[in-house]
């Protein structure tokens, strides 16, 4: 049987070695787009744990503080406790490094300060001669041989870094493979000394982490009550598989979203499967009309068929593994990008592939070329061998079902949209199934629209109305690439105006939020958060700077309210600017201020539709005290995460949290004072600073600049599908030209030029864009909806208001027209040249 | 060579044209075969020669039918008659011009304004109304719709199909069919009509009747026809026949 299988796709290749690529490159771009996306997910998780984990070996329990960070004095407590073996106290803190070259970006180095001594079972070790080292010399710090290259370090190098508003000296002293240990562990990983990163980088006395080893006869989740019981409250115990579950938890939405998006493009190749085995068997429906006559059963023909599919999704998914790999690395900058901005995690700087991940991909590559067969093999052994002798009557069935499909996509719709705004509303899950239920519709009405839109056609010339209703009367493979084309179109509509309006509600955001003249921040904020401090020097600089008639200080930190990791960031709510600072869509304005200072909070939006919060409510929150109940006096926009927050005032922060220096600055200035002179002369006078001063108007253009980076995956997604799509419309009129050759050669005998040949066909191509772009609009239209309503709403938890970008949206279906046009011109010149002698006996 | 399309005229004409008494026979040459040759390329042996030497000629109005055995080189001859295919040698001359010398372009103007097909398979687009399938030269030329319709309509009156204008071409039996693509070959008024078996598909009554309707309509519509025929009786209807033998041609 394999041996038939081999030569059935050989003859399947000799009969259209152009179809046959075409349905390959479909499944391998469609593999390509889900491998890729994967390997960035796992990656995007591995970067998340992989420095800690090369420099403490893979503890099995972890103490973290309830606040930003925790006392190293807890650490005896630690060692302590029976069952413990070892204790790592860790102190992880992003610094800036200046570029490499004075035309690179500013970079980051993830410096990790640990006891060099401690007994941690971590595959690194110091040479002999080394130790001592680290404590002797100071800003000694290790770091990987791949970013000394980089950066053209030699041992004992001395090099620049910033940590908050502090300028520090490194010396080069050891260089180690962290990514021995770590596959996952950054390349900008670099190991201090414990003391020496909190008295250079970070703060004195404080600690991170604890990693603690537990003896071989303890049990973890004894000891794991033991300690906490012993620790007390505002102290967490958390095993990797939790955190490893906490950032799965906090990337979820983001990598969901993406998978949603890959799988589109995986579905659009699965119709360039389903066009490519309905051509071939099309083609091949007399000699399974005589089979089936002769006394063939169905399984057998049926058999044959998905053999053959198989082979051709064996052929994709080899072929979509290596791109989907290249595609990965090539995006990796992007992603790395997304999630620095959103959710501050590492980069990722090295695509690791694991078997899994292979074999999801070859098993996505090959259920979806089965899938893409098995609709028409079953359609075809259906038929009776009258049916399969007689093509037009396969043909007239297609066109008598175009309408019930139809019906059934939009009642499917109809359907599931109810149930999303009644019994699942507020479902995550269901903005999805109204997203698939539109792209459903939308690929089920392809044939009704062929048809409608050619069947009342007089055409008085071989142009485009003769082109639509030529399609109108052969609806299968037509069909099946407008189903393709118009669910890439629906997603790069509905993309288009779902990032179109978020980018408008973001500008609008802020414009209300940003009411301050200059910010102040250092260059390590964006990644160190609360270890990026401004030195109570800058501040009190800041604030005797002529012009400058208020400062506002701002604080930020990761913590807990009940499990959920949210960020906690405080403002000075005594300022009469307070009442202005968010854009509160619950509460009062005018009394939130007040209710600040009294001790309430202001959630966030999604925090709020996360945690079902409202106005009044009261948020529990995990404070170095315990735990303690915030009331809640309003809820605020905010699209800066998607993990939500809370606000509060600065000294109740402190008086919960514990004091510690603010982390930005916002400078209100007096009347006339020109904000972009301001920025020029702070600039010089905290030169000794590592600082980042911009204007208002600055931040702005740079956040939506951070905005803009966030879809650059997302683009790369909507171009797969569109090109899978349109390897469609080549694939669609080749299959056209060929089973319409007598056809042609009639109008060639008949009188027809070349040129009206060659002018029909891409009269065809464009009549099928067209139809893909009617109904990719009224797709894109309700994916939209879907998007901003519903799955932003409830995944991401931002309120998006809706905005219709209609120039761009015309500049895609232009691009589309002639892409399709384009794709066209193959198909179009093959079927020009089809001779007049073509006419045989086969009906027309 | 742009040939200019051949006007329908107003309806008036196309009632007269359409009309069965009046035909306009010419005894001009339409057709000329002037030692034409035709032989196939085959895979490692030396080219198959279907056509040795063959010279002949249709005047204006004349129905000539060709006999000969199976693979003796007649659908050949209608294809180069038609300018579908080209000669190995000779010339083929079509309203005294050569063919020889044309672009595909050329030809395929020169077929379109001058020559109506029949084909023994119909061929009709199965898929459209009978109107559209005999519209389908005046859609490829661009014709005036309204005029070309009124013509098909009277074309399809005269076979006797006037009734299933709109009936999709499928529906329609083999004989039917036949009288479609007869209107069809015949709606821009071809001064040469060229059929390939026309009743090869058909049974022996439905054969006469479109044969029947062939000749007449050709006579009536003062084209030559050239027909293909592997019957000694339809054949016998002709003005003249030709017998294809070994490739060779012998005027009987």
């Amino acid at each position: 049987m394999r041996g038939y299988g081999l030569r059935a796709l050989q003859a399947q290749v000799r009969a259209g070695p152009m179809l046959f690529l075409l349905a390959v490159l479909g499944v391998a771009l469609g593999v390509a787009a889900v491998l890729s996306i994967q390997i960035l997910n796992q990656n995007a998780l591995g970067a998340f744990a992989g420095s800690v984990e090369a420099v403490s070996g893979g503890a099995a329990l972890s103490v973290v503080g309830s606040g930003p960070e925790l006392p190293e004095q807890i650490l005896p407590r630690v060692l302590a406790e029976r069952g413990v073996q070892a204790a790592v106290p860790l102190y992880r803190i992003d610094v800036a490094l200046p570029p490499a070259l004075p035309d690179r970006r500013e970079g980051t180095l993830e410096v990790v300060g640990t006891d060099v001594f401690a007994p941690a079972r971590s595959a690194w070790r110091l040479s002999p001669a080394d130790l001592g080292a680290p404590l002797r010399t100071p800003g000694w710090v290790a770091v990987s041989p791949s970013l000394a290259s980089e950066m053209g370090w030699k041992l004992g190098d001395g090099f620049e870094v910033s940590s908050g508003s502090r300028r520090v000296r490194l010396t080069v002293g050891a260089l180690i493979d962290f990514q021995r240990t770590s596959p996952l562990a950054s390349r900008r990983l670099a190991v201090m000394d414990l003391a020496q990163v909190q008295a250079l980088l970070g703060a004195p006395g404080r600690l991170q982490q604890i990693d603690v080893f537990v003896r071989a006869d303890a049990q973890v989740a004894e000891l794991t009550g033991r300690l906490q019981d012993r620790l007390g409250p505002g102290f967490r115990l958390v095993t990797p598989e939790q955190r490893s579950a906490e950032a799965g938890g906090l990337l979820a939405a983001f990598r969901l979203n993406l998978t949603a998006l890959s799988l589109v493009s995986l579905l659009v190749g699965v119709f360039l499967v389903y066009a490519s085995v309905q051509a071939a068997l099309l083609r091949r429906r007399e000699e399974l009309g005589v089979r089936r006559s002769l006394g063939a059963t169905r399984r057998p023909v049926l058999t044959v068929i998905l053999e053959e599919a198989s082979l051709l999704g064996v052929l994709g998914t080899s072929l979509g593994i290596p791109l989907g790999i290249l595609a990965a690395r090539a995006n990796a900058g992007s992603v790395s990008g997304t999630l620095r901005n959103l959710y501050l995690l590492e980069a990722i700087e090295r695509i690791e592939l694991s078997p899994w991940l292979v074999a999801l991909a070859a098993g996505a590559g090959l259920a979806g070329a089965a899938a893409g067969a098995l609709l028409p093999a079953l359609d075809v052994s259906r038929q009776d061998p009258r049916a399969l002798l007689a093509g037009h009557a396969l043909q007239e069935s297609a066109r008598r079902r175009a309408g019930r499909l139809a019906v059934a996509g939009w009642g499917l719709l109809v359907g599931v949209s109810l149930a999303a705004l009644t019994v699942w509303r507020g479902r995550p899950a269901s903005g999805f199934a109204v997203a698939a239920a539109v792209l459903a519709a939308v690929a089920l009405s392809s044939g009704w629209l062929l048809q409608a839109a050619g069947r009342h056609w007089k055409p008085r010339r071989l142009s485009l109305a003769y082109g639509a209703r030529a399609l109108a009367s052969r609806p299968q493979t037509a069909a099946v690439a407008v189903g393709a084309l118009a669910t890439a179109t629906s997603m790069l509509a509905a993309i288009t105006i779902m990032v179109g309006s978020f980018r408008e509600t973001v500008e609008v955001w802020l414009g209300q939020t940003l009411r301050a003249d200059v910010y102040v921040t250092t260059p390590s904020w964006r990644q160190a958060r609360s270890e990026a401090r401004l030195s109570p020097e800058v501040m009190e600089l800041l604030a005797r700077q002529p012009g400058v008639r208020v400062v506002d200080r701002q604080r930020q930190f990761f913590g807990y309210s009940k499990e959920r990791r949210i960020s906690i960031a405080g403002f000075d709510a005594r300022l009469p600017e307070a009442g202005t600072r968010v854009a509160l869509m619950a509460g009062d304005p005018s009394r939130a201020p007040e209710a600040l200072l009294r001790g309430a909070v202001l959630v966030s939006e999604p925090l709020a539709r996360k945690a079902h919060l409202r106005v009044g409510d009261a948020l529990p929150i995990d404070t170095p005290a315990g735990e303690a109940s915030f009331p809640v006096a309003g809820v605020y926009h905010d699209y800066g995460g998607d993990s939500g927050g809370v606000l509060m005032d600065l000294e109740v922060l402190a008086v919960r949290f514990g004091p510690d220096q603010p982390n930005n600055a916002a400078l209100y200035l007096a009347a006339g004072v020109d904000a972009e002179a301001t920025v020029d002369r702070l600039r010089a006078a905290l030169s000794g600073h590592a600082l980042v001063i911009r204007s208002n108007q600055r931040l702005r253009q740079q956040a939506l600049e951070i905005f803009d980076q966030t879809f650059a995956v997302t683009r790369l997604l909507q171009g797969m599908a569109l090109l899978i799509a349109l390897s469609g419309v080549t694939l669609a009129l080749l299959v056209l030209a060929r089973d319409r050759a007598a056809e042609l050669a009639l109008h060639r005998a008949l009188g027809a030029t070349r040129g009206q040949v060659f002018g029909m066909f891409l009269g065809q191509g464009l009549t099928m864009a067209l139809d893909g772009i009617v109904l990719g609009a009224a797709g894109g239209v309700g994916l939209a909806l879907a998007l901003v309503f519903l799955v932003n709403r409830d995944t991401f938890g931002w309120t998006i208001d809706l905005h219709w970008p209609l120039w761009t949206l015309l500049g895609e279906a232009a691009a589309i027209l002639a892409a399709a046009t384009l794709a066209g011109v193959y198909p179009a010149l093959r079927a020009s040249r089809s001779p007049a002698l073509e006419l045989s006996r086969d009906a027309l | 060579m742009q040939a200019s399309p051949k006007p329908l005229s107003d309806p008036r004409e196309v009632a007269r044209e359409a009309d069965p008494r009046h035909s306009f026979p010419s005894m001009d040459s339409i057709l000329t075969f002037r030692n034409v040759s035709k032989a196939y390329p085959t895979a490692g042996s030396a080219p198959r020669e279907v056509l040795r030497d063959v010279s002949a000629e249709v005047g204006g109005g004349r129905a000539v039918a060709v006999v000969g055995r199976s693979g003796s080189g007649k659908s050949t001859l209608l294809h180069l008659a038609a300018g579908i295919d080209q000669p190995s040698a000779g010339e083929v001359e079509l309203l005294g011009r050569s063919l020889g010398g044309l672009s595909d372009r050329e030809r395929t103007l020169a077929r379109r304004e001058s020559v109506g097909l029949v084909f023994q398979f119909f061929h009709l687009l199965p898929q459209l109304p009978v109107i559209e399938n005999v519209l389908l030269p005046a859609v490829i030329a661009g014709d005036r719709r309204a005029l070309a319709e009124q013509r098909a309509l009277a074309l399809l009156e005269r076979v006797e199909l006037g009734g299933r204008a709109d009936d999709l071409a499928e529906k329609l039996s083999g004989g039917e069919m036949q009288r479609v693509a007869i209107c069809r070959a015949l709606l821009r008024r071809p001064r040469l009509l060229l059929a390939d078996e026309p009743t090869g598909n058909l049974d022996e009554q439905s054969g006469e009747r479109v044969m029947e309707l062939l000749l007449r309509l050709a006579r009536d519509e003062g084209s030559a026809l050239v027909y293909v025929t592997h019957s000694r009786e339809l054949a016998a209807r002709a003005d003249e026949t030709w017998r294809l033998h070994d490739g060779r041609l012998e005027l009987a």
